[in-house]
């Protein structure tokens, strides 16, 4: 598989008078079509480098290359295009706009890029809101729908721009139980069906051990990387048991 | 486009917050609209009541100036006898030639030649004072309307027809047909039959004008067909002074008089009351550009969230900044469009209040497109100027801030 991402020994110091260091020297591959588990603490650095590799954060020194470009050399208006074109979004707290109806929200990255959205996209967007299950409100103001409803609207708005890389910080850490594994499930079959690559933050084992791979972090550093499918289902359980992911699913994310 | 959108989205979805803001916009454009208004038709009353009825420019020739028969040589002292010419009129001698030129400038909406001076009624022991007027009755009527204000008798002299005030008509008891004596400073006097009495609603000019025609006003003081003045109006009254300069270039040997020049003291009043009025209202916008810069400073923090997550989907800084402008200039233009309705309203209400209590309107107030389209382009424009600070401020919001803390 061709690699997607390549990072080279990032490191991230917060502060400029206490220099508190986030990041101490990170190096990663991704390959395209990968699903890939960032486990960890709290505090453990995995949110601050899921927004670096997001571009909304620099980091302090290292380089990222997406597809052999260096991200960093670049302006903030080719960022935020870089973002608008090749990234996908899935936040923990959803993030829909409370402003506009479950399909605007689908439909704005394209809007941000072309500003109108006709015809084939609507299709598509309402295509995608179907897919995720939320069909019958797409027209309802993002309020009204329950939380499962919202994330699953946050995942078809990361599709719509068929993006290369999709980052999804904790995307059932909001969710009961029951709803997270559906969303869970949603996102897996979405990578296998569109061959997106996924790069998923979460504290949660069940949906680490239904990834491709699991990069463990902690106080900055990698300190484990492993594919599921090297070992057996119990192994990867057993593996993956004693890792710092047993903090309650509403505890404070990272 | 999209960034239209957001804005408009935002503002509605903002109901109450919008709703107050334009509230306080339209209340501060109507007052400006008002008082603007109020203020200018109460000057353009006031002008029009000091030169609706008058020349606005005024052509004589200057008087003669006394000067010594023998020049001072240098050094050399030369005893002379100087003798004051006071009371000598100088008439404007090429005045048919001066009025044909006028005309042809296209300047003027009236010109009217005259031939004035003093003299007095007797009556008996009675000696008053008059003004004898003579005029082209056609273009003095143009210029004093003089026609519609004749309470009885006819409209014409010619003769020795008159046409005399009321004040004086009735300090003579004379009525139509009657007969008064005139002397004039050269000692001629003359006997006038009225044939008819005007009321041009001054005591001052119905108590001492008297109109004769033309050419018998030029007969009486010996001008030889010479006028007196010329009196001009114009369309645009302000123009007077400019054209007073121009007319001073071209024809040097007359003095050139405008009503501003005589009227200075009106002038520099209006020219404080406009200035007061601008500073008002000027106060009156400002406090509703800082409304409007006030309430976006709220929708920044409040849409934090909102900025956050269109910048995180790769809405570009600029973009993000232009929201909120637009927001300002929509608040602007809606709040000032309001205003201007609500103004105009204001001023309908004034005007019949007014009526009711007061039986006649005093003055009236005329409503100017201008003035309204002026109004909405500052007040857009003041909101899109309070919309930069927090436009900036929004554009300037790092994402991360709002995606970590949730």
């Amino acid at each position: 598989m061709a690699e997607l991402l390549a990072l080279r020994n990032i490191e991230k110091i917060y502060g400029r008078v206490v220099p508190i260091p986030a990041l101490r020297g990170v190096s990663l591959t991704v390959a395209e079509g990968e699903y890939t588990a960032l486990i960890g603490r709290s505090g453990s650095g995995k949110s601050t480098l899921l927004n670096i590799i997001g571009t909304l954060d620099r980091p302090t020194s290292g380089e990222i290359a997406f597809d052999g470009r260096d991200l960093f050399a670049q302006d903030d208006d080719t960022l935020a295009l870089f973002r608008n074109r090749s990234l996908g979004f899935i936040f923990q707290y959803h993030y829909l706009l409370p402003e506009f109806t479950a399909q605007e929200n689908v439909l704005l990255p394209y809007r941000i890029f072309h500003g109108r959205a006709e015809g084939a996209v609507v299709r598509r967007a309402r295509e995608l809101i179907d897919r995720v299950g939320v069909g019958r409100r797409m027209n309802n103001r993002s309020t009204t729908l329950s939380g499962g409803e919202q994330q699953r609207i946050a995942i078809a708005r990361a599709l719509i721009n068929n993006p290369r890389l999709i980052l999804a910080d904790e995307p059932t850490g909001n969710l009961d139980h029951e709803t997270g594994e559906a969303v869970k499930t949603l996102l897996r079959e979405i990578n296998r069906e569109m061959k997106t690559t996924f790069l998923v933050v979460t504290h949660d084992r069940h949906i680490a051990a239904g990834c491709d791979r699991v990069v463990e972090i902690d106080d900055g550093r990698i300190v484990s990387d492993m594919r599921t499918a090297d070992f057996s289902e119990d192994e990867n359980w057993r593996r993956l048991a004693p890792c710092h992911c047993r903090e309650r699913r509403d505890g404070p994310s990272a | 486009m999209f960034n239209l959108h957001v804005a408009f989205r935002f503002l509605r979805e903002g109901r109450s917050q919008t709703a107050l803001i334009l509230f306080g916009i339209t209340l501060g454009i109507a007052v400006q609209v008002f008082l603007n208004s109020l203020i200018v038709g109460l000057q353009r009353n006031l002008i029009e009541q000091t030169v609706g009825s008058s020349p606005h420019l005024t052509a004589s020739m200057p008087d003669l100036v006394p000067s010594p028969l023998l020049p001072a040589e240098d050094g050399k002292p030369v005893l002379t006898r100087v003798v004051s010419n006071e009371g000598n009129v100088k008439p404007i001698r090429d005045g048919a030639f001066l009025i044909d030129q006028l005309r042809k400038t296209r300047a003027f909406t009236v010109i009217n030649p005259v031939a004035r001076g003093s003299g007095f009624v007797l009556q008996g022991n009675k000696s008053l004072p008059i003004v004898l007027q003579g005029f082209d009755l056609e273009a003095a009527d143009r210029l004093y309307e003089i026609r519609s204000r004749v309470t009885s008798g006819r409209f014409e002299v010619g003769g020795n027809k008159v046409l005399v005030g009321k004040e004086l008509a009735a300090k003579l008891r004379l009525d139509i047909g009657g007969s008064l004596r005139i002397t004039v400073p050269s000692g001629a006097t003359d006997l006038f039959t009225v044939g008819g009495i005007f009321d041009l609603e001054s005591q001052p000019v119905n108590e001492t004008w008297v109109v004769i025609s033309l050419a018998r006003a030029q007969i009486l003081y010996g001008l030889e067909g010479g006028l007196t003045e010329i009196e001009l109006q114009v369309d645009d009254v302000f123009s007077a002074a400019r054209q007073a300069k121009d007319l001073r270039r071209s024809f040097d040997g007359l003095q050139w008089l405008s009503w501003q020049e005589t009227n200075a003291a009106l002038l520099s009043a209006l020219r404080s009351q406009s200035s007061s009025s601008y500073m008002i209202q000027l106060f009156v916008l400002l406090s509703v550009t800082l409304g409007i810069a006030s309430v976006l400073a709220v929708s920044v923090v409040q849409k934090s969230r909102q900025i956050g997550i269109l910048k995180a989907l790769g809405t570009r800084t600029r973009s993000v900044g232009r929201i909120f402008i637009v927001q300002g200039a929509v608040l602007g233009l809606a709040g000032s469009l309001l205003g201007t309705l609500a103004g105009w309203g204001l001023i309908k209400l004034f005007m019949t209040l007014r009526t009711s209590a007061g039986g006649a309107g005093l003055f009236p107030i005329r409503v100017e497109f201008g003035a309204l389209a002026v109004s909405v382009a500052v007040a857009t424009a003041a909101g899109t100027l309070a919309a930069f600070l927090p436009a900036r401020r929004a554009a300037r919001l790092n994402p991360i801030e709002v995606i970590r803390n949730g």
